[in-house]
């Protein structure tokens, strides 16, 4: 009985999902296609609220549309996303046909090649600009000051450079502490077991999603503003997203790990505390520490664009000379910061070696 | 012998809807070997799990009379209750269950885990008398020489004695004991069994068993219970289970298998 009903649920849960999915894939492919055939090639901003409206409608159309289909027995791309495991045994006949010739593989196909097929028509690609003898020629002047750095301004680069490694590596340690103890609050096998740790799990789960899809060049732009331009509004930049990084890639280690030790350790009647620092934290150290060393990595990379936006070292540097177009001096940066990125890279790949 | 448990109707249903006891009923006398066995899949392990709340039984009753000769129903108990059961109750797993890149010591020590205060724990300050006992049943169980090991480095059957020192280090009333030599080798295996029964036997403590073959159990067990299906289907001695039992309990057509 309770079994039947679970089913009924999911398989319920199962069918919305697959019509929503179905009608805006449907929906999407008429409206793409009408924008590659140059429909709408005209300003298409003030027709944008009819056009939302006229999209709605036409996914209605393609919500019943699904249901019929799948109701024909045809299976279309979101059963095959969305169904539950028991309803996904297959005939020797379907195993047989090869995908592109089921349904959901067409719909699959035709969505790829739609999309690239506008995606050309909106990025403007034009191969010929490139070779345009005007263009060609100051791209290869350019190319020739860069491969000439001027070697002067070597040591002052040097300074700045060791300025964005110090950000970095702060920003990385303070975000530590708090990713590590946040990672067992946003783990789903450590809070999942009452309504209120369910709860914090979730509420910390959405904070962290949106503050680490802010990328690091605009929590710059905030923190220059609020604590004035320099390293230390680099540093926070950083340090926010990586706390928000750390803490999400900290809890996918803390869920992926084995059970028998947490069992273990609970058999002994030790608290929820001492099960986390005695089974759980022993499987999640090591990955923990090479994740951190190659968040540092990242950091470095992020903190030499930070400069471009007030955020300190080498990077205000880059943007100086960019700025006034002096590219002997840019090519001196950029081979300071590849040197730099470089090592950086070597080094943590090789404690993370060393860790597994 | 009075009854150190007594299990009354014990249900279980899993989330998914799967039912993994079906009303269970049994009781278990103090100081015996007690081994409950059925085929995977018959609610041996839920079972031996619902009765120190790893897992949480469904309904039913556990009435567990403790040393002290106080009773209590296992099933009703809640948060801290819950700890303080486990702490009587020590137990061994299939897979040993261990912190592999721990020490032997530490890990024997981690069955006073219950009697050390969290932060104490945390910091390594076990009680001078705590480590004295680890290293006592460490001696017991024959790896005294490997306490500085780490765990990972011993082999299957030594990794089991170190798990079955952690469950004494507790001084339990009860030993569960989950398929403890299913991933040993038949060598290794009656090692293992050897010192569940000296345990049993020198320490007086009651042991509560899940094995696999039947020809273990007709060594090792004073009693015998078997689970098919999430029910009871056999309770009784050791040697009185025949062909008709067996093929009763693990399905027509099953072989016994011997291993020596």
């Amino acid at each position: 009985m309770a079994q039947s009903t679970t089913m009924e649920t999911a398989e319920t849960g199962a069918a919305v999902r697959r019509t929503i999915l179905d009608a805006f894939v449907g929906a999407y492919l008429i409206f793409a296609g009408l924008v590659f055939t140059g429909w709408g090639e005209a300003d298409i901003v003030p027709r944008v609220p009819t056009l939302a409206t006229a999209f709605f409608g036409v996914a209605v159309l393609m919500a019943i549309v699904s249901v019929v289909v799948n109701k024909t027995g045809i299976k279309t791309l979101g059963w095959q996303i969305y169904a539950p495991a028991h309803l996904r045994m297959k005939s020797t006949e379907e195993l047989a046909t090869p995908i592109y010739r089921t349904f959901w593989g067409m719909q699959m196909i035709l969505t790829v090649v739609v999309t690239t097929l506008v995606g050309i028509k909106m990025t403007e690609i034009d191969v010929l600009k490139l070779l345009e003898a005007d263009r060609f020629y100051h791209a290869m002047r350019l190319f020739g000051e860069l491969f000439s750095p001027d070697w002067s301004i070597l040591p002052k680069a040097i300074v700045k450079v060791v300025e964005t490694i110090y950000i970095a590596f702060i920003a990385t340690v303070i975000a530590v502490p708090v990713a590590f103890v946040l990672s067992f609050l946003m783990a789903r096998n450590i809070m999942g077991g009452s309504k209120l740790g369910f709860t914090v799990y979730a509420v910390l789960r959405t904070v962290f999603n949106v503050s680490r899809s802010i990328e690091p060049i605009l929590w710059a732009i905030i923190f220059s503003i609020w604590a004035s331009f320099g390293p230390f509004a680099g540093m926070l930049a950083l340090m926010v997203h990586s706390i928000a990084s750390l803490a999400k890639q900290y809890s996918e280690i803390v869920e992926g790990i084995e059970d028998g030790p947490i069992e273990g350790i609970e058999s002994t009647g030790a608290s929820r505390l001492q099960v986390i620092w005695f089974a759980v934290v022993p499987q999640v150290v090591l990955p923990y520490i090479s994740y951190t060393v190659y968040r540092w990595d990242t950091n470095v990379r992020m903190a030499t664009i930070l400069g471009f936006v007030g955020g300190g070292g080498i990077g205000v540097m880059l943007a100086e000379y960019n700025g006034q177009a002096m590219w002997p001096q840019v090519g001196c940066i950029i081979f300071v910061i590849a040197a730099v990125v470089w090592i950086m890279d070597a080094f943590s790949s090789h404690v993370r070696a060393a860790i597994k | 012998m009075s009854n150190i448990l007594s299990v009354r109707n014990l249900v279980k249903t899993y989330p998914n809807g799967t039912q993994a006891l079906k009303g269970v009923s049994f009781d278990v006398k103090r100081g015996e070997f007690l081994v409950v066995i059925g085929l995977s899949g018959s609610g041996k392990s839920t079972m031996l799990r619902c009765l120190n709340r790893l897992h949480h039984p469904t309904s039913g009753e556990i009435l567990y009379t403790d040393k002290a000769g106080v009773e209590h129903d296992i099933a009703q108990a809640e948060g801290n209750e819950i700890l303080k059961i486990r702490r009587t109750m020590g137990m061994i797993f299939q897979h040993f269950n261990l912190i592999p890149r721990h020490s032997v010591l530490n890990n024997v020590l981690y069955g006073s885990l219950g009697s050390t205060g969290s932060l104490r724990s945390m910091l390594g300050l076990y009680a001078k008398e705590d480590e004295k006992r680890a290293m006592e049943y460490l001696r017991l169980v024959g790896i005294q020489d490997k306490a500085h090991f780490r765990a990972a480095q011993l082999s299957g059957g030594q990794q089991q004695r170190v798990a079955i020192a952690r469950a004494l280090t507790q001084s339990p009333d009860l030993l569960l004991a989950d398929e403890p030599v299913a991933s040993l080798d038949p060598a290794t295996c009656h090692i293992v069994m050897d010192y569940l029964r000296r345990v049993n036997q020198e320490l007086g403590l009651t042991i509560i068993c899940n094995l696999h073959f039947l020809s273990l159990v007709r060594q090792y067990a004073t009693r015998v219970i078997a689970l098919k299906g999430g029910k009871l289907v056999y309770e009784g001695s050791p040697s009185d289970i025949d062909d008709k039992w067996f093929a009763q309990i693990y399905g027509e057509g099953a072989k016994e298998v011997h291993i020596n």
